[in-house]
């Protein structure tokens, strides 16, 4: 493998020749404010015809209170259900008729509406999508029917699916006090209970401009869209959001576990630590990007760390996960996941995690694993590029989190900056057992299945 | 180390100031290389390049008794090889793969086992990549260890498959919907527990030739670079080998009587799973835009189907309901599902079955026709925008066999489509009385 570390090289040195031409700060993204504080972030990207346009709104389920979770997703589907001028299921079939691609997404800090389209079209999406912004008006049938729709969802995603239940138990378990402990879906009883009135008060709380950032990436020009943004959006007032309590999660004094008893053939094993995530304004503190790296070390590519010795050599893993991203409204976790080879158990599975996770913390990581993952993120930067609707997910995301996207190459520059000593500083201090929650699911037959024979 | 990012912003500026192409790229011919055939279109802008190479070794072709061995002989290309110096193994192929920050993926369809490679245009990077990837594809070593341990890891994850119930539904649907055609075996417990790994390296010896292979490129590379890399890929593939069985053709789902062809499997989960299909058009069919017209209306439109409408809007019955047309180059299927609360398993039926059966009768509405074509036509562009959408047609063009121009003719076949040929079509290819129907979970009170 000599001729690996020349490879590295290579691709430093190609950096190092190019680095002469590139301008500090990018010149194809643009920032606007409104004066209704509504924000704008344009980036240019003229390979194809066509537009991404998204707005997010810093409403997700860590904003709800008890009693009412899901309600943010709820409101994600009401947002369909018509406004004064456009009646319900219009705004699908107008953006339909535009050949547009449309949909949403909530998550636990945010909710955010989509619509691609040919770059011709995009006018037509933004003033539909400006019109909701202030104009929902639902009837409470609409909402009747959807309410149902969205349990119907919840059974497809998490009654029927005991990965799901056991990531929900993990999180309720984990966090005490954040609203990070309820799933964004909500609980079923919840859902139940759920009346029109809760989702239109999310509405009304949350959907404002001061509140939102639009994100259009694609072949644009700029200052029109900023004119034809303005022209829409610009019309709706701003409004003083509800105050938002910190509910910081207490510091974790102890082991929690929890078992979820689920139809399955095979045991599955959570281990989540509590991590620190990248503070807006402290961009330069190293542990969160050491711990993306350790994320990467372990499970970044096919023949990452736990891949290695707990699938291909040991052989106490059918498939192995870790999970951990710097960047989010709420309180963190590092989580490793594996489903268990079969015939091994639980406990075998744990003291092989933990074995690789000792090595890390008193032997620390390659400079050549750190340097391999390093390359890949560059790579990627390249990748990504292909894509305008991930760029625009991106800068999105990044935005509701607290930062500006003008961050997100500077974190990129950090994270090269990061060394194996501190790979192995962040894994001694956070993967210990204070701030360790366990979830195990424990397989269960189902009662009525009958032997599908071939 | 800020030189690094740098780098990349300067890489971007270098290859973005390229002007826009809002024309429809061409997609060129590359020379024949020992009977497989290769297509690229160059994209300049990203300083990278996708590379896709089909194989003719799907599932279909597993032997009886084997089912899996396609997929497997596949899947474990990239646990060890004899290179051109010497052996790697599989953590050297997977460290070689990351140090050079591409990426190289195996899959299996139906019909074809599919190599994707995507990496940097650098010469030094990509003659790598595409090394590495043309000694998975000439000499995978399929060591008797891995293959063991492989094994038993798919046999964990069928085991773990047989619990839920859209696997259990869909390889009932398979089973019924491909009657004697080899696609209606999935693999077992039992088919995989008889694989070995000489059926692997016959299975891979006897399918992998370059006469049975397609090159397709997307990217950063020109037509003399192409056709190098083309030749880099086929460099140690034979191009051709012993005579392979033909398959069967694909029989029509026949006419019978609801009992014969319905399934009720009972199964305790909260949601009752359904599926409705049978035997539908390959992708060079002359109806093809007529189906895929008429289907957008019936069940692919998003949130503006008929099905949807009915199912979902109206009644509230489900999250996710469609229909589809899954066009092969020899055959292809017709395929509509739902997931409901299970008492309301019969009545989803009920709903779905009506609207479909009310669709094949009378087609869809003039201002339904409208409102599919300006869907299907200005969102065209969105279907080429990026190198990897790119990627998916050209593959799609060069496996169907269709002609060179399909991307610039599309939008004009779609407009071309009329009321009568999607009602003709409809009812040409799908009967109500033809239809497999597998219901799971519902509870019928």
């Amino acid at each position: 493998m000599g001729s690996t570390l020349l490879r590295i090289t290579f691709l430093f040195l190609l950096c190092a020749q190019l680095s002469w031409a590139a301008d500090k700060d990018r010149s194809d993204t643009y920032e606007f404010v409104l004066s209704n504080g509504l924000k704008l972030i344009v980036r240019e990207d003229h390979r194809a015809p066509t537009v991404a346009h998204m707005v997010w709104y810093r409403a997700g389920s860590i904003d709800e209170v008890n009693g009412k979770t899901g309600v943010a997703h709820v409101l994600e589907h009401m947002m369909f259900k018509g406004t004064d001028k456009v009646k319900a299921g219009e705004f699908s079939r107008l953006v339909a008729a535009v050949g547009g691609r449309e949909n949403a997404f909530t998550s636990r800090d945010y909710t955010a509406y989509f619509q691609q389209v040919e770059k011709s079209k995009l006018n037509e999406v933004i003033k539909l999508e400006a019109d909701r912004m202030s104009n929902l008006n639902f009837d409470d049938a609409e909402f009747l029917k959807e309410i149902q729709v969205v349990m119907e969802e919840r059974r497809l995603r998490t009654e029927d699916n005991p990965n799901s239940l056991l990531n929900e138990s993990l999180m309720a378990t984990a966090y005490m006090s954040s609203p990070y402990r309820h799933p964004v879906v909500g609980w079923m009883n919840d859902l139940q209970n759920m009346t029109a009135a809760d989702a239109r008060d999310w509405y009304r709380s949350w959907y404002k401009p001061n509140n939102a950032t639009v994100v259009i990436t694609g072949d644009v020009d700029p200052k029109q869209v900023l004119a034809t943004v303005e022209k829409y959006y610009g019309a709706v007032a701003a409004q003083d959001l509800p105050v938002r309590k910190p509910q910081v999660e207490p510091p974790q004094k102890g082991i929690k576990q929890v078992q979820v008893k689920a139809p399955a053939d095979n045991a599955q094993l959570s281990m989540a630590w509590k991590a620190p995530r990248l503070e807006p304004g402290k961009l330069d503190d190293p542990e969160p990007y050491a711990l993306e790296l350790l994320t990467a070390v372990l499970d970044g590519y096919d023949n990452a760390r736990l891949n290695r010795v707990l699938v291909k050599q040991e052989k106490v893993a059918n498939d192995v996960g870790v999970g951990y991203d710097m960047i989010s409204r709420g309180p963190e976790l590092f989580e490793i996941s594996v489903t268990m080879a079969k015939g091994k158990t639980v406990a075998q599975a744990q003291s092989s995690i933990r074995k690789a996770i000792e090595n890390i913390q008193q032997k620390g990581i390659l400079e050549s694993e750190l340097k391999r993952i390093k390359v890949r993120i560059l790579s990627d930067q390249i990748y990504k590029r292909d894509s305008i609707f991930g760029q625009a997910m991106e800068i999105g995301s990044t935005e509701m989190a607290g930062f500006s996207w003008k961050n997100i190459d500077y974190m990129l520059e950090k994270m090269q900056t990061i060394t194996p000593e501190q790979v192995q500083i962040v894994a001694k201090k956070y993967l210990v057992d204070e701030g360790l929650t366990i979830a195990v699911l424990d397989p269960q037959a189902r009662k009525s299945t009958s032997k599908e024979g071939k | 180390m800020r030189a690094l990012n740098q780098c990349i912003a300067a890489i971007l500026l270098i290859f973005g100031v390229i002007a826009s192409a809002n024309a429809i790229l061409p997609i060129e011919k590359l020379v024949v290389h020992k009977g497989a055939k290769a297509y690229l279109v160059q994209t300049k802008a990203l300083p990278m390049v996708d590379i896709e190479v089909s194989i003719d070794a799907g599932d279909r072709y597993d032997p009886a008794g084997k089912s899996g061995l396609a997929d497997m002989t596949a899947g474990l290309m990239n646990y060890g090889v004899r290179g051109d110096k010497g052996l790697l193994s599989e953590a050297q192929i997977a460290d070689e793969i990351a140090d050079l920050g591409a990426n190289i993926g195996l899959s299996v369809g139906g019909e074809r086992a599919i190599l994707r490679i995507r990496t940097l245009s650098r010469k030094d990077l990509r003659d790598r990549a595409v090394q590495l990837a043309a000694a998975m594809l000439s000499a995978p070593t399929y060591d008797a260890k891995i293959v063991a341990r492989e094994k038993q890891r798919t046999i964990t994850n069928l085991l773990e498959a047989e619990t839920k119930p859209e696997y259990v539904l869909e390889r009932r649907f398979k089973k019924m919907v491909y009657g004697s055609y080899p696609l209606a075996d999935t693999p077992s417990v039992q088919s995989v527990s008889a694989i070995t790994a000489s059926d692997l390296q016959r299975f891979h010896k006897q399918f992998y030739r370059s006469d049975r292979m397609i090159v397709s490129i997307v990217g950063d590379v020109d037509s003399t670079q192409a056709n190098d890399i083309v030749q880099m890929l086929l460099k140690e593939i034979p191009q051709s080998g012993p005579a392979i069985t033909p398959l069967p053709d694909l029989q029509r789902s026949p006419i019978e009587p609801l009992a014969q062809r319905e399934v009720q499997i009972p199964f305790d989960s909260q949601q009752a799973h359904i599926a409705m299909g049978m035997t539908a058009v390959a992708r060079n069919n002359p109806d093809f835009f007529p189906l895929l017209v008429g289907n957008y209306v019936l069940g692919g439109g998003g949130f503006v189907s008929r099905l949807m409408g009915e199912v979902r809007e109206k009644r509230g019955l489900a999250y996710s309901v469609f229909s589809y047309f899954a066009p092969g180059k020899d055959n292809g299927i017709f395929q509509a599902g739902l997931q409901t609360k299970g008492d309301q398993g019969s009545i989803a039926l009920e709903v779905m079955s009506d609207t479909i059966a009310k669709f094949i009768a009378n087609g869809p509405t003039p201002n339904e026709l409208v409102a599919a074509k300006a869907n299907l036509i200005n969102g065209y562009p969105l279907r080429i925008d990026n190198n990897r959408k790119l990627l998916d047609n050209v593959s799609s063009i060069a496996w169907n066999d269709l002609p060179l121009d399909t991307m610039e003719i599309w939008t004009k076949q779609v407009e071309a489509v009329t009321l009568e040929q999607v009602t003709a079509a409809f009812q040409k290819y799908l009967a109500m009385d033809r239809m497999k129907i597998v219901v799971l979970g519902a509870q019928n009170k």
